[in-house]
Formats: structure tokens, sequence, C-alpha cells
């Protein structure tokens, strides 16, 4: 910070130095007093009040030190004499952006600029002002200055990213591209280009505006060989060649790339695209998401004549034949996997025979059938094969896999491979019960068998066979689904528990346990192997649907708290320090990632998790507080009113929604937080194709965060309804705004409606048919909890409004009391009244909407009680100028309230006793109901089978044979334990549901009380 | 069955299955932005078929004079792609530009000193332990500084083991 001169922001530097030191060290208060010694000697320098400002931010004190930048800002802007350099002008705009005012510091250095229009270090600051602002136009004017100063590169490619940066991220249209070029292009003339990163933007410019020629000869030229790696070269080389429609040399060069690396897969296939002269890899791109790519090879089928077609693909098996003779590299396997896709594309032109196909995937399966990454890589093959020919292709590998009986990792590797093949093609899930249970027993026997393989492995390190497991729970899940027999899914657990016991590593298993802990409702447990995966960073982002979407619809409130908190923060800090980075990468050169870094920024930002994390950590805190209405008026007042929420609900519609989860982790019973398919229907469905997955998910994520961000705002309108319109009733000041209110929340509440596929007037005729029993809840479909939700600020709505009969004589009695009533009551009673055992129900199809009614719809109409009788009762001083105490208290509203508090008291009661009942049942029997669902009394079928041949067949085993750390391991296995585990789980969830209860209940007693006692 | 290409930012979205491995750390974004702006070429990717991330690595070019050296920061390989040989593919690329492109005088990497899995692989891979860094992971286990010699070190002086334990400040890099 120093400058050569010893001086800093014009102070010298032995008196700035102990306060860096001190702000350093987190010392703030030594760092202020040395500050304000330097201030008392230099009372008028800038940078003095800027090191004050930043002490005082640091101290927390944002509004003192807001006052003191502003007071250096005055004086850099009034006093000429004043020094004014890059020190003290990027100390006020470190200040100025932690206090979320970076346009201030935006114009300090506008300001500096003006007045010292050549200075390279402040056009340097005000352009990372810029970049901070994501002002793409005003960098590149900043850029193109500094570039006029000296005519150097690098501020000339900062101009051309900038330019680019409006193309892509901007408003800016193509013709910009022209202007970037242009300047290149003189640039070039005059001084040449020298770093590889320009080289890199010239192309991509070029590229952009489909100049593929120009391109090319830049590449090709004495610019081009600043590309020092070849293959990158012959890479851009290629991609151009084939973008300009010249396949034959694009074909050529691809052939090269694959003579230097003939394992590079992407290579081989842009090779055969080309010779085949097949567009589809160069012109689909702008339509796949670089996140989600398509596991499927794009093309299409060949438009070259058939003797034409025929000589290409010759062409390519030739040299193909080639590549895989001069490799003597075992592990190889491009070229062997590329005869697969010669034959998928002879196919694909009506040329395929069969017979060859087959030969080719056998022969790579006896290459490379031992390894775990077999399966995806001939997955789009099998896809080409008749159900027929897939299991004949099955029999044949069957054939010639050694027999599981040979230990040894190829033989394991392969026998798991056939097992995956056959799980892939689906044929397992065409076996009869009995069958694919005897499948799975094999599974586990194979297991078993080979652990001695892994006997002298470091713990650290995968086993050999591990993905056994995953296949046999994720088949075990099936028996499930296909039996409804509740032992298979505990069995499950079994299986997952115990090899997370031999070695406690393995995330497949964790992620896998997760989800059956979480659809049978054992959250917390489910949430314990969660925190296990040490989820963190960007995985926040990419992993959090595993658990986050659960949690939302639980009563876990300080779990999920935390998980929405850290992935918020994640997002947040990001957001602010990308600009930063951007700026690292434009010092570094490295303009590619300049324009990688910001289109990465703007992907996060619209991110749909992100969406749907901002608009539940609002609810959640309304939910967290929704036991008292003055900390729920503080709680809305932090999220101003909700009208911040309801902008986002309005942006919503025409916003693009990124999915940037990693939906490849998650078991195939359910491929997206929204679909289980073990809550049914239980049709048909096998290995469900995730792609596209995306699209359908677009739509309802959409949806909901409209309707979910209208609620803080519902909230409070239904809150200030009632209390204005009680005020208005019984007092002469009674407040005006009443009608704003009431039109405001009818057209909420209208939107809310719309939001449930719904208009105004159906939504309440629907809740009014419900609610007399006239139609059934199932009518509300997916959404209960909303249409209650919908309910419950309708009666709020009433009693500002007329239009529902609400302020006549006899409103206040009116049906919507009666609606919420009723279907809070008759909705919390029949769900208490439907479930026996709380150990096999699904979260899912009980608790869930149970544990959403009490903590939303019941805990708002909660709010709205208590806010009426808030408002009716005198408070404090004021004493009421008109109607009587007696008037008041006999009216109708009044009634309606207390019977309204009455009715939701005796429900909780309810609810309380049933939810208590279950946790307090005996814990053995829980026990003695988990155990004996895998039991076999005696048979050899249904659940337990599995488990207990892992079981049978370790105990039978020595150490020396499965070696001291597994044998140890195995020792401290019990299965009690882990039925025990279970049982808590949902214990830990019942008992936090219990809690949300008994708060509700305690402050409805506190109301009845005040009700009481007028 | 191997692409390599540059790692780039939606990667990092791409990588979890590699990345929840436990040996594997998942830094912060400032972290790996940092190394994409400032090393681009030292960070790539392994695709297989279907665009599936196989593995990465990442790593730098610093120091000075004789010091001047590539460093491999971490390298990784999804559980289905192990046992491939992939891990020293992705080595072989960084010390092809530490060699060629930037003319480094060696390449050096830091393993617990515990991980013999690792410390063996590269030993196949012609690196050898230069020193032992004391303490180096969270003050608890010693770390072992382990060198490759490039071409430019003629009389591979840079990777002759240094006969005394160092402790974290005497490293003269991160």
């Amino acid at each position: 910070m120093a400058s050569k001169f010893g001086l800093a922001g014009g102070l010298p530097e032995r008196r700035v130095r102990p306060i860096w030191d001190a702000i350093d060290s987190r010392q703030f208060k030594n760092a202020l007093k040395a500050v304000t010694t330097l201030l008392s000697k230099y009372p008028n320098a800038p940078y003095a009040l800027a090191l004050k400002a930043m002490v005082l931010e640091r101290m927390g004190k944002a509004e003192e030190a807001l006052s003191v930048c502003l007071s250096a800002k005055e004086l850099l802007y009034t006093n000429d004499s004043i020094l004014m350099d890059d020190l003290t002008l990027s100390t006020l705009q470190i200040v100025f952006q932690r206090l979320d005012h970076m346009d201030l510091a935006t114009s300090c250095y506008e300001y500096a600029c003006g007045k010292f229009p050549n200075h390279l270090d402040l056009m340097t600051g005000l352009f990372n002002c810029y970049l901070r602002e994501y002002s793409f136009v005003k960098q590149q004017q900043t850029a193109i200055k500094m570039y006029k100063l000296g005519g150097e590169e690098r501020f000339l490619l900062w101009a051309v990213c900038s330019i680019q940066l409006q193309v892509l991220c901007g408003n800016g249209g193509e013709k910009l591209l022209l202007l970037a070029e242009g300047l290149l292009k003189k640039h070039i003339a005059s001084h040449s280009l020298h770093e590889p990163e320009a080289i890199m933007v010239y192309i991509s410019i070029l590229e952009q505006q489909a100049k593929y020629g120009d391109a090319l000869e830049v590449l090709t030229g004495k610019l081009g060989s600043l590309l020092t790696v070849e293959v990158d070269r012959l890479r851009i080389q290629g991609r151009l060649l084939a973008r300009a429609g010249d396949f034959a040399d694009a074909a050529n060069i691809f052939q090269k790339i694959l003579e230097l690396r003939p394992d590079d897969w992407e290579c081989f296939l842009h090779y055969l695209g080309c010779l085949l002269e097949d567009d589809s890899n160069w012109c689909t791109e702008q339509g796949v998401d670089s996140i989600h790519p398509p596991k499927k090879v794009l093309c299409k089928i060949s438009p070259l004549a058939d003797e034409l077609f025929d000589s290409r693909i010759s062409i390519a098996s030739a040299f193909i034949q080639r590549l895989q003779e001069d490799s003597n590299n075992k592990l190889l396997r491009g070229p062997f996997l590329a005869n697969l896709e010669i034959e998928r594309r002879k196919h694909m032109h009506g040329k395929g025979d069969d017979e060859k196909f087959l030969g080719a995937l056998t022969d790579y399966y006896v290459r490379f059938g031992h390894l775990a990454c077999f399966p995806s890589d001939v997955g789009m093959f099998l896809e080409v094969l008749a159900p027929d020919k897939k299991t004949e292709l099955l029999e044949k590998l069957k054939n010639i896999t050694p027999s599981t009986s040979i230990i040894s990792t190829k033989a394991l590797g392969q026998s798991i491979t056939l097992l995956k093949l056959q799980v892939l093609s689906g044929n397992m899930f065409h076996l009869p019960v009995s069958e694919l249970e005897r499948c799975v027993v094999q599974m586990a026997e194979i297991y078993c068998e080979n652990l001695p393989l892994s006997k002298d492995l470091d713990p650290q390190e995968s086993m050999h066979g591990e993905e056994l497991l995953s296949l046999i729970c994720n088949l075990l899940v099936e028996l499930f689904w296909r039996t409804q027999k509740c032992g298979y899914i505990i069995e499950a657990i079994l299986v997952l528990e115990w090899g997370l016991t031999i070695r406690r590593y393995v995330w497949q298993y964790k992620i896998l346990l997760l989800h059956v802990y979480s659809y049978l409702g054992a959250l917390s447990s489910a949430f314990e192997w969660y925190k296990l995966l040490d989820v963190k960073n960007i995985l926040v982002e990419t992993v959090s649907h595993h658990m986050l979407p659960q949690m939302l619809a639980s009563p876990l409130w300080v779990d999920l708290s935390n998980l929405l908190k850290d992935y918020l923060k994640f997002m947040d800090d990001h957001f602010r320090e990308s600009a930063e980075l951007t700026f690292v990468a434009y010092r570094h050169r490295s303009y590619s990632k300049v324009i990688e870094f910001v289109q990465f920024k703007e992907r996060l930002q619209h991110s749909s998790q992100y969406l749907v994390a901002r608009v539940e950590e609002a609810v959640l805190q309304l939910k967290q507080h929704a036991h008292s209405i003055e900390e729920e008026e503080a709680t809305l007042e932090n999220l101003k009113s909700g009208i911040h929420l309801v902008e986002l609900s309005k942006e919503i519609p025409s916003k693009p929604l990124k999915f940037n989860e990693d939906f490849e982790s998650r078991p195939w019973w359910t491929p997206t937080s929204e679909k289980n398919y073990l809550l049914g229907p239980y049709e048909g469905i096998f290995y469900c194709p995730k792609e596209n997955l995306n699209r359908n998910l677009e739509v309802g994520v959409r949806r909901n965060v409209e309707r979910r961000s209208l609620l803080p705002r519902l909230l409070y309108l239904s809150i200030q309804s009632v209390s204005t319109s009680i005020k208005e009733n019984f007092e002469i000041d009674g407040s005006l705004s009443d009608l704003k209110i009431s039109t405001e929340l009818k057209l909420l509440l209208e939107s809310y409606a719309k939001m449930l596929d719904s208009t105004f007037e159906d939504a309440v005729e629907l809740v009014t048919a419900v609610s007399n029993g006239l139609s059934s809840y199932k009518d509300f479909g997916h959404n209960l909890v909303e249409w209650f939700n919908f309910a419950v600020f309708l009666n709020a709505w009433t009693l500002c409004s007329d239009e529902l009969g609400g302020k006549n004589a006899d409103g206040y009695q009116s049906r919507t009391w009666h609606i919420v009533n009723s279907l809070l009551e008759k909705y919390i009673s029949e769900a208490v009244g439907s479930l026996e055992s709380i150990i096999f129900t699904p979260y899912d199809n009980s608790m869930r909407t149970l544990v959403q009614v009490v903590s939303e719809p019941l805990a708002w109409h909660g709010l709205v009680l208590q806010a009426c009788v808030r408002s009716s009762l005198p408070s404090g001083k004021r004493k009421k100028k008109t109607g009587s105490a007696a008037e008041l208290f006999s009216s109708p509203l009044f009634l309606a309230v207390r019977d309204s508090t009455q009715s939701l008291c005796t429900t909780l009661e309810v609810l309380l006793e049933w939810l208590k009942g279950l946790v307090n049942q005996s814990e053995e029997g829980k026990l003695e109901a988990i155990l004996s669902s895998i039991q076999n009394n005696g048979k050899n079928d249904g659940p337990g089978q599995v488990f207990r041949t892992l079981e049978n067949l370790t105990s039978s085993m020595n150490s020396t044979e499965l070696g001291h750390r597994i044998t140890e391991t195995l020792k401290s296995w019990n299965t009690v334990d882990v039925a025990r585990k279970l049982i808590t789980g949902k214990h830990v969830m019942l008992n936090e549901f219990i809690k949300i209860c008994e708060s509700k209940f305690k402050s409805l007693q506190k109301l009845k009380q005040q009700i009481s006692q007028v | 069955m191997t692409t390599l290409r540059r790692f780039c930012c939606n990667d990092l979205l791409r990588f979890t299955s590699v990345n929840l491995d436990h040996l594997t750390e998942t830094f912060n974004m400032s972290f790996y932005m940092t190394y994409l702006a400032r090393w681009p070429d030292y960070f790539h990717v392994a695709e297989a078929p279907g665009n599936r991330i196989m593995g990465y690595i990442m790593g730098k070019v610093e120091g000075q004079g004789e010091s001047w050296h590539g460093h491999v920061t971490a390298v990784s390989v999804a559980p289905e792609y192990r046992r491939q040989q992939l891990a020293k593919k992705l080595m072989n690329l960084l010390e092809d530009i530490s060699d060629k492109v930037d003319k480094a005088y060696f390449v050096d990497l830091f393993v617990r000193a515990s991980n013999t899995t690792a410390i063996k692989m590269y030993e196949k891979l012609d690196y050898v332990i230069y020193r032992r860094v004391l303490r180096y992971y969270s003050g608890e286990e010693d770390g072992l500084d382990m060198r490759k010699a490039l071409s430019r070190d003629v009389d591979k002086k840079s990777i002759i083991p240094l006969k005394r334990p160092v402790t974290p400040d005497e490293l003269e890099y991160d």
C-alpha cells in the first residue's frame, strides 16, 4: 500500500501502518484510537477519514462510517489542493461497497478521473467500479480511454471483453462484435497481438459472427503460432472447419488429433460426424444445457448417398483399426468403443447388422467389462437393440463371464457389470418377484465371497464390489414398490447401514440411505447422514436437493434454518466477490475466463434453488415466530412487509430459471425432489429417463415459488386488515387505509387463486364446498396447504370488505369463519384417525401435510385471531371513545373470534394427544414391528433373506479371510441398534412437531383467557 | 476414453461425483476462480462418453530462478473411473505444460504423510520425497513435499532430498 516515497494516501506510512495492522488483526478499538490521533494531526486528509470509516464499518457502526465517508468525499470534491490518489479512493470504495453504496464509490472515481483525465491507476479503479456494477458499456468506454493512453494490448482486450459481455449478457446487439473486430484488426495492423488469450478472444469474436474463414486465417497464420499446445490449436481448427461446412478438411484435422490422443472420445465423434457430413454437433449448441449435457450422442441420419456412406464408414473403420493396432495401452478404450458408434451409425442409416453390433459389444465387454464405467460407456448403445436382442446379448455376456467363485478383481468387476447391464436393460424389472429376490440374494453372495479381495486395503480406499450394496438397495426398494411389503425397505436400510459400518466413507450409500430414511419420515436420521456428506461451498448448490425439499416440509426448523442460511450465505458471498474475481481474470489476461465468470454468476443468480431458498427462508421466519403477533410483526417489518417478495413474484414469470442440481446421484425412485414413485401410482416405471426432467420441473417450481412469495405480504395485509377494520368499527379515529388494504389483499388473493389454477370466485366456491363436505379434500389436489392458506387470508379479507357480506350486520359470523374452522378441524381430525403405524407410514403420505397445515394455515389463522383480540381489547392508556364494552363483546366478530379460538384449541388438543400417544407407544413394540418385518418365519422368500445372507456368510468367514479391519468393524454391527435409530429418527421429528403444536396451543390458550376475562 | 480439456466454471456444477469423495476437498469459490483466472492452463478436466466428469487436476506455476516450478494443488478421480491411470494422465498433462510451455524446473505436490496409497502412486509417477513438512495439515498431520524434476533441471538438483524436516513457516510458497 505504501508508495515508494514512504507516503500512503499522502500521509507518512509509519503513521498509517499501525492502523492497517490493527485492522488486519481485528483490534478495531486500537485502530480507532490510532486513526483518531492521525486525524488530530491531519484533520483534512481524506485518506485518514477513509481509514476511520473503514474502522467504524468493521465495528458495525454503519451510519457513522457512511457519514465519515461522505465527509471524505466532500473534501475530495471541494478542496482542489487535496491529494486524490487511488489508495484513498480504493479505501473509500471498499467501505462504500460494504455499506451497499457502490454508486457513491463510482461517483468518487468518476469525479477523480474527470479531474485527472490521464491517470491510469484512477481509470483502472473506475473500470473496476463499473465491473462491480456490471455496467458493460461504461467498462468498454473506460477501457478504450485507457487503451488510447498508451496503446496497451491488455486495455484493448478489456474493451473487447466488455463488448462481448454486452452481447452475451447484456442488451448489446451482435453488431457490436463488428466494432470489437475492427478495434482488434486495427491494433494487430500496428502492434500485432502477443497473448494467447488475446488470440482466443479474436477468434471467438470472428466465430460469433460466423466468419469462420477469417478465424481460420488467424489461427493458421503467424498469430496462431502463439497457441503453443498443438492439440488445443487443432481442436479449434477442426471446429472452425466443421462450422464452415468444410467437413473433409475438418475430418482430417480431427484425425490428426486422434493420432496424438487416440482416447479422445469427443474428438472421435467429431471425426465421424465430419466424415458422414452430419452437422448436428455444430448447430445445436445453443439448445443444450451445459450443466446437464445429453448423454446421447448428438447426431442425425447422414445425408450421404448409400455408396458414399459405405465408403466413409470403411475409412473410419480402417482408421480406428489402425489406432487399435498401434496402441499397446491396454486401458485405451476409445478406439474400441468407436466400433460401437460406427455400428450405431450404420444402424441409423438402415444398414445395421445386429450380429456385428452384438459382436462389437461383446468384444468391448471382454476387454473392459471389468471396469466400473462399462455400463455408462455402453448405455446409449443398448438403446439401439430391440428387447429380444438385449436378452440375447446378456445371455452371451453371461456365458463369457467367469464364475463368481473365481476370486479376482477382474471377475468381480465383470459380474457387477453384468448385473448393472441387466438393470439398465430393464430386464430386472420384468422378473417375477421370487426371481428378482433370488437375484438380489445372489448379489449379496457375490459381495461376501469377494470381501477377501479388500482385506488389505486402506479404509480410505474404495473396496472391491462396493457398488453391489447400492444395487441391492435399489432392487430391495423395487421389491417394496412391487409388493408393498415394508420389510424390504427396512432391509434396504440394514444393508446400507451395514455397508457403512464396514467402510463409513461411501457417499453413494449415504445418499440412498438419507432418501430411504426421509421416505419413512425418520428425517433426523436422514439429516445426520446428509451432514456426513460434508456438503459445502459449491456443493450446496448441486447437492442440497437431496435434503432441502424434505426439510422445507418438516418440523425440524432449526436444522432447516441452518441449511437455508448456509446455502444463502454461500450464494450471496459469491455474488459479492464475483466481480473482484472477474477483475483478477482481467488483470491476469485470462480474457476467456472474464466472460465465463460473468456468465457463471448469472447462472447462479438464476438458480431455481436460490429463488426457492430466498422465499422459504422468509416463510420459515414467519413460521418460527407465529406464536406471538408482536414477534411476527417484527419479523414482517424485517421482511419489508413482504413487498420485496411480491415484486419477486411478479418477476418470476419472465425470469429464466436454471437448475444446477446434480440429479444423477438421486435414486431411481425419486429422480427429482418433486417425484417419488414409492408414493404411487404403482405402474410400470423402470429406470425412468432422467433426460428433460428440467423442463417438467421448471413449470412446477416457477408456479410454486410465485405463489409462496406472496405469503408474507398476504399475512401482513391480513393482520393489518383485521386491525384497521376493527378500529374503524369501534373507534372514531379508525384508519382510512382500510380500503387500500382491502383492495390490495383482494388483488393478491386473486393472484394466489390464479396460481392455484382457479379464479377467485371458483376458489371461494371450492373452499366453501370442501368445508361443507360437498367436495372432498382430494379436490385440492397436491396443493391442500395452499388452499387452506387461501381460505385463511380470504377470511381476513372479508373483515375489511363488503364484497362477501363481510361487514354487514351479521358479516362477522359469515361463512368464511366457518370455512376456516371447518377445514382445519375436519382435516386434522381425519388425519389423526387415519394413521395407524408410525414406523411404516411414509412421511409424505400423512405427516408432511399435517405438519404444514399446523405450521402455516393454522398458524396464520392464529395470528388473525390474535390481531382481532388485540384490536378489540382496550390497550394501555388508550380508551375507547365510542361503543361500550358490552356492545363490543357481544358483536358477531367477537363471538366468531371466540368460537374459532375454541375450535382451534380443541383441534390442537386432539392432535397433541394423538402425537404424544404415537411417541409414547412402547419402543419394544415398535422394535418388534421392525424386526418382525424382516423375519422369514421358516419361509425361503420375502423380506430379510438378503440381509441374512450378508450376515450369515460374513459370520462364517474368519479374520484371515476378511482381514483384521473388516472383522473388527463387523463385530460392532448390531441390527437392533439400527432399528432403534429408525425409531429415534421418527421420534425426533414427532417431538419437534409436538413442540410446534404446543406453542400454538399455548398462545391460543392465552387468547382464550383474554377473551374470557372481558 | 478421455477428453482432456480446460476446466471451466460450469464444471464446478458438474464435478459432484468427484468431490463427494471424502478425500477430495471442496474449496471456496474464490480459490477455484483464482486458479482459473491466474493459471487456466493448469486446471484441466477429463470427460468420458456421455459428457461425464471423470476427474480433474488443478495447479499453478510459481517461484523464482531455479525455484520456478509447477505445483499440483489437487488431483481427483470419480470412483467410477478409478484404476484406469487417469490421475497419471492428468499429472502428465500438468507436467507437460510446466515443462514445455512454462519451462519450469520441477513439479511439486504435498501429500499427507499417512496417505500411503497416494504416496505410492506418486512414486510410480517418478516423484520423490523432497522433504517432510511438520504439522502441515491443520497443524496436526505432517505433509510430504514430493518433487519431480523437469527437463530444464538437467542435473536434477531440485529433487535432492533435504536432510531435515521443515516447518510450514519455512515454506517458500503456500
